[in-house]
């Protein structure tokens, strides 16, 4: 392999990445490659791409709450050089370090103004059902650039728990069309337990729905809580089908794989196993002799 | 540079089983001097292969690997064909061609299906080894049928000590259930009555593998106990890492997404605790 195909490589072992791993494993390639200088600019990029699909959290400068790093959340790119990212909850930009996963050098946003009410109203509504649902929860509401009709609501809650050699992840997203009408959406799950082994459950669930028009001719605060409630609704059905799916790999799939125990519900006598063998063995011989 | 092997396996342990052959190969691409010891000791999912001389299935991995051959333990013949490929002691075959035999009835049994191999080979100490492999693969005819595998790797050691046999088992198991399930806007569920009806579509994926070890010592009558003793292990052995892979798959892994989201109204839980709290205090005064 050339440095390039390696570089590439360790990308892609990062992107892999389990919930909240992403350090033991750039660890791990680093001793692998053992050449930090081309290493650290050349997977800089898979970091930055792993960061903004997995929805990583950065405590924003100057505000009490953390806000959502993602593609939604990246400002467009204008002749300044370095790229920023919006909390638009608190109205602020900052920079963002992909390997250390700091903000830095907060400045103030000005939104929208046409589209913010609605934001605002969706943030309302969100912060609300976070709380309500998601143990340790994060939420970023985006107004799409460009638009005053169209949001993007995402939220991810993150536990690590590596003394007891497990993690999860949750992240869910909706694209919120009022011109359209319609609530498009993504459901990920990512579970890895790793005590003398490793498992890892790995969900995704795609939805979409068009919004009736008691949601889109309401006013912003009222339309806001009712695709709130919207989402509650599936999200709720969503885990609770979960259960059903487990349910049925462990009955169906599981169980058709391998028994629980021998149809005579009995453990195998291994004497009379290889006994039977051998006992198959002289009168399959003798039948030989029979013919002949 | 044996941490270097050991960096290869932590990060093995982490990355998605699902993608271990992909990124088995990808590391011995990046460290080539390395083969040998992660093909060694990653496991990966058995191939199934067809014994040209007797036509049945036998599983190939490591073990039964010489060069890019692998030995059926049907016809002891190697595939492609090896002239010099390593094979075991006639003594050592007699007692390998049995236990495939017995773990072919074990296989059946349990399995119903599904394919075995065992290969034995010989110690430098005069003791011998082995593995016993079994697979069964659960191919959905649709494609909103569950699909599955199970992937048995039982590595074993023996010792002969007088009328004892010592043995040292380390089991692996991967197992790979995938569900797929979509609505077209479901009219069930009192979809129409409770609001407007929502299009979903989704995968659940669990994967995944085990390792346990175990070490015991068995009375030995004749060579054949060998068999009887390993099955009575392996059979045991496989009992309780089939409990606890339905423990970690079905159990574990569904009370952390419940620890990441609560289908009960976590704030209407706060509030009554609150309420409670409050009514205690009141009842203290």
């Amino acid at each position: 392999m050339n440095a390039s195909e390696r570089i590439e490589a360790a990308s892609s072992f990062l992107l892999q990445s389990p919930p909240g791993e992403i350090n033991d494993v750039l660890n791990d390639v680093r001793n692998i490659i053992s050449d930090d200088d081309s290493l650290h600019a050349g997977v800089l990029p898979a970091l930055k791409e792993y960061n903004l699909t997995q929805f990583m959290t950065a405590d924003v400068p100057n505000a009490e709450h953390q806000s959502i790093v993602s593609d939604a959340a990246r400002l467009d790119p204008t002749e300044e050089a370095q790229e920023r990212f919006v909390d638009p909850r608190s109205k602020m930009t900052f920079l963002f370090d992909h390997l250390t996963l700091e903000a830095s050098d907060p400045q103030p946003f000005e939104p929208d103004s046409e589209a913010e009410s609605f934001r605002a109203a969706l943030e309302k509504s969100t912060l609300t059902y976070l709380h309500a649902h998601f143990h340790d929860g994060v939420a970023s509401i985006f107004s799409a650039q460009g638009s005053t009709k169209n949001f993007v609501i995402q939220v991810v809650a993150n536990k690590y728990n590596p003394a007891n050699y497990w993690s999860g992840r949750w992240r869910s997203e909706y694209r919120v069309d009022m011109n359209e009408s319609t609530l498009r959406g993504k459901i990920l799950v990512n579970v890895h337990y790793y005590e003398q082994g490793n498992v890892q459950l790995s969900t995704t669930h795609d939805v979409s729905l068009s919004l009736p028009a008691a949601v889109t001719s309401a006013a912003a605060p009222a339309a806001a809580s009712k695709i709130l409630a919207l989402i509650e609704d599936e999200e709720g059905r969503y885990q609770i089908s979960l259960n059903d799916t487990y349910q049925e790999m462990g009955e169906k799939t599981f169980k058709s794989l391998r028994r629980a125990l021998p149809l005579t519900r009995q453990k195998i006598d291994w004497d009379r196993v290889t006994g039977y063998k051998l006992g198959a063995e002289l009168s399959s011989s003798k039948n030989m002799f029979g013919n002949s | 540079m044996a941490d270097l092997v050991d960096s290869m396996l932590d990060l093995m342990r982490r990355l998605p089983p699902t993608r271990t052959e992909e990124n088995v190969t990808s590391l011995i691409g990046i460290c080539p001097e390395y083969a040998d010891d992660l093909l060694g000791s990653v496991d990966q999912p058995l191939k199934l292969k067809t014994d040209r001389a007797t036509g049945k299935e036998y599983l190939a991995c490591d073990y039964n690997r010489d060069g890019e051959s692998y030995r059926s333990p049907w016809s002891n013949e190697y595939d492609p064909p090896l002239e010099d490929g390593t094979v075991p002691t006639a003594k050592l075959r007699k007692l390998e061609i049995a236990a495939n035999e017995a773990f072919d009835t074990y296989r059946e049994m349990y399995y119903e299906g599904g394919a075995s191999s065992v290969y034995l080979w010989d110690l430098d100490d005069g003791g011998f080894a082995g593995v016993v492999l079994l697979k069964k693969t659960m191919t959905p005819s649709s494609t909103q049928e569950p699909s599955g595998s199970w992937d048995s790797i039982h590595v074993f050691e023996t010792a002969e000590r007088g009328r004892q046999a010592h043995y040292k088992l380390t089991s692996t198991v991967m197992l790979q259930l995938v569900t797929r399930n979509g609505s077209e806007g479901d009219a069930d569920e009192k979809g129409s009555s409770k609001g407007p009806a929502w299009k979903h579509q989704g995968e659940v994926s669990l994967s995944g593998s085990m390792t346990r070890q175990a070490e015991q010592d068995w009375p030995l009558t004749d060579s054949s106990s060998h068999i009887t003793n390993t099955g009575r292990m392996i059979e045991e052995m496989e009992i309780k890492m089939r409990n606890l892979l339905q423990e970690v798959y079905f159990g574990k892994t569904r009370d952390i997404v419940y620890d990441l989201r609560s289908v009960d109204d976590l704030e209407k839980a706060r509030r009554q605790r609150e309420l409670q709290k409050e009514l205690v205090g009141f009842i203290k005064r």
